[in-house]
């Protein structure tokens, strides 16, 4: 019914023939997308879904009737009763041309290339049957390019530019360009010598042939002998689907070993931790078994974080019922609170908002996260929201993100601890006769979040009809949590916004529906991967259990998608599911076992879906904004690096974890770069080498967790911004 | 005694066989007639006869082998390039993958010359069946199959390794080019398609 409406609307669809085929096409669409769409197949070596088109292998070429040279399909859209020929004599011969073109001194050393058996030009070559050559050009010398995790060999490249838009539209780093010199153009580095990028690999995913591959990598398989393991990324709570690619370890050794780990490029974008940070698996069995089995019957308390599958909160939630210990999880606790308070005024159970409603959104606001390191996913859909819709994207943090500064139109820096003052000033902006009781002058002087730039959020808000507001995680541990979520409420209230609340960690949603929590840990307690008087973890501890790359189960991710998640390595020890059949008495043989008591499926026969939201009645009760708290002196944001998000990717990626700082605030503190320095956040001690960043701006340094063991899940469910004396080391 | 049909060229020599006795006397008298009339002797004087006039004709295993054809396709034989004596082996993979009987395993890793290093290779003696598809695919016709045909060993599984099977560099100027499976035609030449070189 819903199509017919479509079609009797006529405005937007334009009717016209491909290959005779009587075919339609929404308006903006190409004559390439309406192709595929019908399963008429057009050979091209440059396209990508994600970004614009960019038009330079011309393989996909169609005549259309009455058109003397034939057009590009990928960039022209049809208009109203044309015919196109998308094969024929003259294109095959022309296409072959090209595919001829693009051998001309591609060398021949297919047998050692990474990307042999899965290569864009060994297939089209074939599929043209060139046999031989009767081009020529004067051979090069073309070295290969060292660019970090990545390598670049400029032989193999054939400049279908596929790295640099997807760089460019849909990562974001905008880091490569393509250096123009006719026959010796190049893929190059965007103004400066060497790659200085998040190092995703996003475009070692893209590139159709060898040209960009991983580093770690090279010439360690092939690829028609990896087997591909779907997954979901277990370092953040985006989930992204990937594969984990799979081979036996050596000649010797017949245990499976993660080679690299790809993704569906068209599909998703995924960041370098996802993409590099594999290889966490645990390889220790460390422990007895009976031990740990009676420290978690006597335990008091169960204290664990959200790095963990749906089936693992099960079992805990269920030992806890038959024990009688309490599960502690701050920061699942926090964000279920935020979650409970959020739908009194939402009038539903959930946030409403997914990463594809960012990225189609022509206006976003992002509030409380650094969103580029603390979730990527995010950070892409906002490029894509910029490039495709030109989104107006206002960035309201206290630090400034230099990575995101050809992205966002409007940074709004707001005074730390304030947050529930900007988000009530925010929410009474985009909400036309909001009627909130606000003292708008007090609070735009303590947050110091200017009038103009608020009702520049207003004057766009009123024109875009896609909307999204972005909460983070400072929101989330922040102390007003409570009444910050119910303005929250309010937004998604209206249908106008959609909201996107970001869960801090990988499974915080998950958790939040599956357990009861609480708040403080009593002795004795049992720590899942976090600090207790006895550990069970897979990073060391009292006892060894599997890592998310050794388990099956599903996760709830942030798009309030249940994922699934399969074994990639294996674990030769015991896993919480058996600790938890000698507790609970039962003879549960699996952990996925428990899918079906959550969601009503056998684990195998679980398609992806989306949590159901339960609609209350909205309420619009906020309490007034009290006084805000003024933070001065020296301040720390707790914020990890691209490429890190917890213990597991820092096992899996060695990077340095310095202070970071702005030369402001080196010289405030009257620090410089790589001195060594001690301070104590929140009863931890650190002893980190300080780093001037000319990135930063203001008075914050940034600290990273990521490299505190276990003891960085429970620093990450604090509010991240956090007072400290920093002494420099003598 | 039947007539046999003697068909061809072939120089066929029909063995006499008697008629099957059909009656209890017959049977009787065969026995008896085997028995008593010393053959065993004949026999026995023959071979007696052939040791004093010390004129052998079977082959002193293992002091002596069968030679054996080229394309005879017995233990794998990993060569080396004549002029440097580096490893003709890529690792490109192929043989691993197209082995019907997955016998053949191999680790690759980047060397300091940034190509492509072969470490180990090894093939399942026990499992291979010496169909010869290994030395057809190798582009590098690095991996053949060598005339050693002596496979005994005390378990199922066993092995030859990288080095069992690479010619030894002091071996160079003895290794052979392979004649046999997988090995370049006669008119590999002409084969050839030129590609343009205008420079």
């Amino acid at each position: 019914m819903y199509e017919m409406l479509l079609y009797l609307d006529g405005g937007n669809m334009i009717n016209f023939k491909i290959n005779g085929k009587d075919v339609v096409a929404q308006k903006g669409e190409t004559i390439l997308q309406v192709a595929r769409k019908e399963g008429i197949y057009i050979p091209t070596m440059c396209y990508l879904e994600k970004t614009t088109p960019i038009g330079s292998c011309r393989l996909c070429v169609v005549e259309v009737e009455g058109y003397d040279a034939p057009i590009l399909s990928c960039q022209s859209k049809p208009t109203d009763g044309i015919e196109v020929q998308t094969d024929s004599d003259e294109l095959f011969k022309h296409r072959k041309n090209i595919m001829e073109l693009y051998n001309v001194n591609h060398p021949l050393e297919c047998g050692v290339c990474d990307k042999s058996g899965a290569c864009d030009l060994q297939n089209k070559t074939l599929e043209f049957g060139l046999s031989c050559q009767s081009f020529t050009a004067k051979e090069q010398n073309r070295p290969k390019k060292d660019w970090g995790r990545i390598q670049y060999d400029e032989s193999l490249c054939i400049l279908c530019e596929k790295c640099v838009s997807t760089c460019n539209e849909a990562v974001g780093d905008d880091a490569i360009e393509l250096h123009f010199g006719g026959y010796s153009s190049s893929i190059v580095p965007k103004g400066s010598e060497t790659l200085d990028c998040t190092y995703c690999g996003e475009c070692i995913s893209v590139c159709p042939v060898g040209a960009l591959i991983s580093k770690d990598f090279k010439y360690t398989a092939n690829a028609w002998e990896l087997q591909k393991i779907p997954a979901s990324c277990s370092h953040c709570s985006a989930g992204c689907e990937i594969s984990y690619e799979v081979k036996h370890t050596s000649t010797e050794d017949q245990t499976q070993k993660i080679y690299r780990v790809t993704n569906d490029y068209e599909e998703n974008t995924v960041c370098g931790a996802g993409r590099f940070g594999f290889d966490f698996g645990n390889s220790e069995t460390k422990g007895d078994f009976s031990e740990a089995v009676e420290k978690l019957r006597n335990a008091k308390s169960i204290v664990f974080n959200s790095n963990i599958t749906n089936e693992e909160a099960k079992i805990l939630s269920e030992v806890s019922k038959k024990t009688g210990a309490k599960l502690v999880n701050r920061e699942a606790l926090n964000f279920q609170n935020f979650l409970k308070a959020f739908a009194v005024n939402a009038g539903e159970s959930l946030y409403n908002g997914t990463l594809e409603d960012v990225a189609d959104s022509n206006q976003v606001v992002v509030i409380g996260t650094k969103i580029s390191t603390d979730n990527p996913a995010v950070r892409y859909a906002l490029t894509q929201a910029f490039k495709r819709n030109r989104a107006f994207i206002s960035y309201l943090h206290p630090v400034y993100d230099s990575l995101l500064q050809n992205t966002i139109r409007q940074f709004i820096n707001y005074e730390v601890g304030t947050e529930e003052g900007v988000v009530a000033l925010l929410v009474d902006t985009i909400l036309e006769n909001s009627e909130l009781d606000l003292d708008i002058g007090y609070l735009s002087g303590e947050t110091n979040v200017g009038e103009e730039e608020l009702e520049q959020i207003a004057k766009i808000s009123k024109r875009a009809t896609k909307k999204t507001l972005v909460v983070g995680a400072d929101l989330i541990a922040h102390p007003k949590a409570e009444n910050i979520a119910k303005f929250l409420g309010l937004v998604q209230r209206t249908a106008l916004w959609k909201v996107l609340i970001v869960p801090p960690e990988t499974n915080s949603l998950g958790v939040a529906e599956i357990c009861e929590l609480s708040d403080e840990a009593v002795s004795p307690s049992v720590g899942y991967n976090m600090k207790a008087d006895f550990v069970i973890s897979a990073l060391g501890g009292d006892f060894s259990v599997p890592a998310l790359n050794q388990q099956e189960g599903t996760f709830v991710n942030l798009n309030r998608e249940v994922v699934k998640t399969h074994v990639a390595v294996p674990f030769e020890g015991r896993n919480l599911n058996e600790l938890a059949n000698k507790v609970l008495g039962s003879d549960v043989e699996n952990t996925i076992d428990y899918t079906k008591e959550l969601f009503g499926t056998h684990f195998d026969d679980l398609e992806i879906f989306h949590l159901e939201t339960e609609i209350t009645s909205p309420k619009a009760e906020v309490s007034e904004v009290e006084d805000l708290p003024t933070f001065d002196g020296t301040l720390i944001y707790l914020s990890n690096p691209h490429l890190q998000f917890s213990p597991f990717t820092e096992k899996a990626i060695s990077s340095e974890a310095p202070l970071l700082g702005s030369e402001q605030f080196a010289v405030a503190g009257k620090l410089s770069d790589g001195d060594e320095v001690e301070f104590e956040i929140l009863g931890e001690k650190f002893r980190r080498k300080f780093q001037i960043d000319r990135n930063l701006r203001g008075v914050i340094a940034l600290n990273p967790i990521f490299d505190m063991g276990l003891s960085a899940y429970s620093l990450s469910s604090n509010y991240r911004f956090q007072k400290a004396k920093i002494e420099k080391v003598k | 005694m039947k007539e046999l049909e003697i068909r061809g060229s072939q120089n066929y020599v029909p063995v006499e066989i008697e008629d099957y006795p059909t009656s209890g006397w017959d049977k009787f008298t065969q026995v008896v007639k085997r028995t008593l009339k010393g053959e065993l002797f004949v026999g026995l004087w023959v071979v007696f006869r052939e040791m004093v006039k010390f004129d052998i004709h079977t082959l002193q295993y293992p002091e002596e082998v069968l030679p054996v054809s080229p394309r005879y396709r017995a233990v794998h034989k990993l060569l080396l390039l004549l002029e440097s004596g580096s490893e003709r082996c890529i690792g490109c993979g192929l043989c691993e993958k197209i082995c019907i009987a997955d016998c053949i395993r191999m680790d690759t890793k980047v060397d300091e010359n940034s190509r492509k290093e072969v470490t180990e290779y090894s093939i399942n003696l026990g499992r291979c069946i010496f169909c010869g598809y290994c030395a057809e695919v190798c582009p590098e016709l690095a991996i053949v199959h060598g005339p050693r045909y002596e496979n005994v060993s005390e378990q199922r599984a066993h092995f030859a390794l990288k080095d069992d099977m690479l010619t030894p560099i002091d071996m160079l100027k003895a290794q052979k080019e392979y004649p046999g499976f997988g090995a370049l035609s006669p008119n590999a030449d002409e084969l050839v398609k030129k590609t343009p070189l205008a420079y």
